[in-house]
């Protein structure tokens, strides 16, 4: 018998308790808007008609809503992490592809020189030729409004949201780690003769930088309402570092930051949820110390392409675990692959608790909303509790 | 195996240039030193193939090659001439896409074992993939993608080059994220794949044997 609030369920999870069933998160981002024929632009600007939108597809939603911090980035001229105007493909179409295209990330070797970004600070050296022109056609009013208007608009949206529907935020604040921001910013070539070559100095931004993200992101689920607004108070900190690290450079270079971050934030009083793509099975051995010292049901590991069944043996009983629906299959895929492979995730992952079942990364906005649906019927369906 | 490949199937970047400028001021034929760096490369590959070097490591391995042969180039022009290339290869990753992680480690690869390599960059139309492949003539076209909107323009621009008549003439390799995940025998190329060293070593063999089949 279903017993529980979709918040319940969630925070059950994080304590790695039995819940009333599986919670089910799908990563919906721009798809709820796609379905209601908004426009990019209008997901982006406009955050009343993007939570009409999430209502009017309040069926695809599962036990928590990813209310997209990201978007707020987005639109930043701050330099912020990694998602901001800097590193984007800062063209805000109307269209989804073919005809437009989805704000995508990419690899701009800006940083030039690490200790010119250290005496001159991130942001400002973010403020440099390298940009995109078109930054500069913006004025300070609108500089001024996405920076805080904005946040607050968009804020009192997904509020409205939360209290309307008992539906958590999955997330509050968002942010990066240090080695994801040079992969952006140094670009993964240059990052990775970094590491061999000056590896001081990755160490030296690294331990510099993690601080300003994690600030960052607490003061973002502050103004989501975290201690208020139910689900704004968990951290989602991606992206799990740049493809292609061995042990070595995982646990020379991305381990010491990520715990560090993790620990800060636990110990402020907030949750998170680390969202890390690529596949980290070689790494969790590593990553079971990641809820070391601290309060146990703070963490949830959200994994792209690690193999979830090595995840649950690894980690379970330290950390919750969270994934992993291919996107390829939520577009290309039929219900009854998607209910297959859902079934096959709890059976491997979610006895005694401690288990999100999700997508892949994000759900993508051309996914068939009826493998959203499977995933979700999936979550009841094949329910070991 | 010599120092030269030794110090690069270590990522010894310095032991490396140290042991290209030992081998050149004993006279080695610095197409020789290309040839032994390339077996360093090709055992940096054989160790990712068996999951015992992580991509980071293939990178680092073809950067020490790269500024190897920026050592060996001038010294091959001197003594031979040209520095020749055994085939080229166009690369791009396909329209809507701007991820190009995977098509740039292959095209550094390709480099590294002496393919020349045009490079159209991301987010590339049919029309200009089409226009390359018929101004440049390569045996090879490589599209990349990560994302699930890219598959179709994968066929779409194999389907315009079957158009242009130009199909005939040039293998196709995809590779990305994305191609891992779907059918592939819905994609009108010849190959497929997430492997940057596998596809890269086939691009390869595809090479070699256009050659072969062109000798009289």
């Amino acid at each position: 018998m279903l017993n529980m609030t979709k918040f319940e369920r969630i925070e059950a999870a994080y304590r790695m308790e039995v819940p009333d069933r599986v919670p089910v998160a799908p990563i919906l981002n721009y798809i709820p808007g796609y379905l209601a024929g908004l426009t990019i632009q209008e997901i982006l600007t406009e955050p009343e008609k993007l939570v009409q939108a999430t209502l009017k597809h309040i069926d695809i939603i599962g036990d928590s809503i990813d209310a997209d911090q990201l978007l707020l980035d987005h639109l930043s001229m701050l330099g912020r992490g990694g998602w901001d105007q800097v590193t984007l493909d800062w063209r805000i179409f109307d269209d989804f592809p073919p005809k437009g295209n989805i704000p995508n990330l990419y690899e701009k070797p800006i940083i030039e020189n690490y200790d010119d970004v250290f005496e001159r600070g991130f942001a400002p050296y973010m403020f440099n030729r390298k940009l995109e022109n078109k930054i500069w056609e913006r004025s300070i009013d609108d500089f001024l409004y996405y920076q805080h208007e904005y946040r607050e608009r968009y804020a009192l949206a997904w509020r409205g949201f939360v209290e309307q529907t008992g539906i958590p935020l999955l997330k509050g604040g968002r942010a990066c780690h240090p080695l994801d921001l040079l992969q952006y910013y140094r670009g993964i070539f240059n990052l990775t003769m970094d590491i061999y070559e000056c590896p001081g100095k990755v160490h030296e931004f690294c331990e510099w930088m993690y601080q300003y993200e994690a600030l960052h992101a607490m003061d973002i689920a502050m103004t989501f309402g975290a201690g208020e607004v139910p689900g704004a108070d968990t951290i989602f900190f991606y992206n799990g570092g740049p493809p292609g690290m061995s042990p070595e450079i995982y646990d020379e270079f991305y381990w010491p930051y990520a715990k560090k971050m993790n620990d800060l934030w636990v110990t402020r009083g907030f949750k998170v949820w680390n969202h890390w793509d690529n596949d980290h099975t070689p790494f969790l051995e590593t990553i079971k110390h990641v809820a070391d010292g601290l309060p146990k049901g703070k963490i949830v590991m959200d994994f792209e392409k690690t193999d979830m069944k090595k995840a649950k043996q690894v980690l379970g009983g330290t950390v919750t675990i969270y994934g992993n629906v291919p996107s390829a299959m939520l577009v290309y895929g039929t219900p009854e692959d998607v209910d297959a492979y859902c079934k096959q995730l709890i059976t491997d992952c979610a006895q005694g608790g401690g288990f999100i079942l999700g997508s892949e990364c994000e759900v993508p906005w051309d996914s068939n909303p009826e493998n959203i649906r499977a995933m979700l019927r999936a979550a009841e369906k094949y329910n070991p509790y | 195996m010599g120092k030269l490949a030794g110090a690069l199937l270590a990522l010894d970047k310095k032991a490396a240039l140290a042991a290209t400028e030992e081998a050149l001021q004993s006279g080695t034929d610095p197409l020789a030193l290309v040839d032994e760096a390339r077996v360093g490369l090709a055992q940096v590959g054989e160790k990712y193939d068996s999951g015992e070097f992580f991509l980071m490591e293939l990178m680092r391995a073809a950067q020490i090659f790269q500024a190897i042969a920026q050592v060996l180039n001038p010294k091959i022009v001197e003594a031979h001439g040209a520095v020749k290339t055994s085939g080229k290869v166009v690369l791009g990753t396909v329209a809507g896409d701007i991820h190009d992680l995977g098509k740039n480690i292959v095209k550094i690869l390709l480099e590294c074992r002496g393919i020349e390599v045009i490079d159209l960059g991301v987010d590339v139309k049919t029309a200009k993939f089409v226009e390359a492949v018929r101004v440049h003539a390569p045996q090879v076209l490589g599209m990349s993608a990560l994302l699930t909107a890219s598959v179709s323009e994968m066929n779409k621009n194999a389907e315009a080059l079957e158009a242009a008549g130009l199909r005939e003439g040039v293998k196709l390799i995809v590779g990305g994220g994305i191609v891992g995940e779907i059918d592939q025998s819905n994609l009108k190329v010849d190959y497929a794949t997430v492997d940057a060293n596998a596809g890269v070593r086939l691009i390869e063999q595809w090479i070699s044997q256009r050659s072969t089949s062109s000798q009289p």
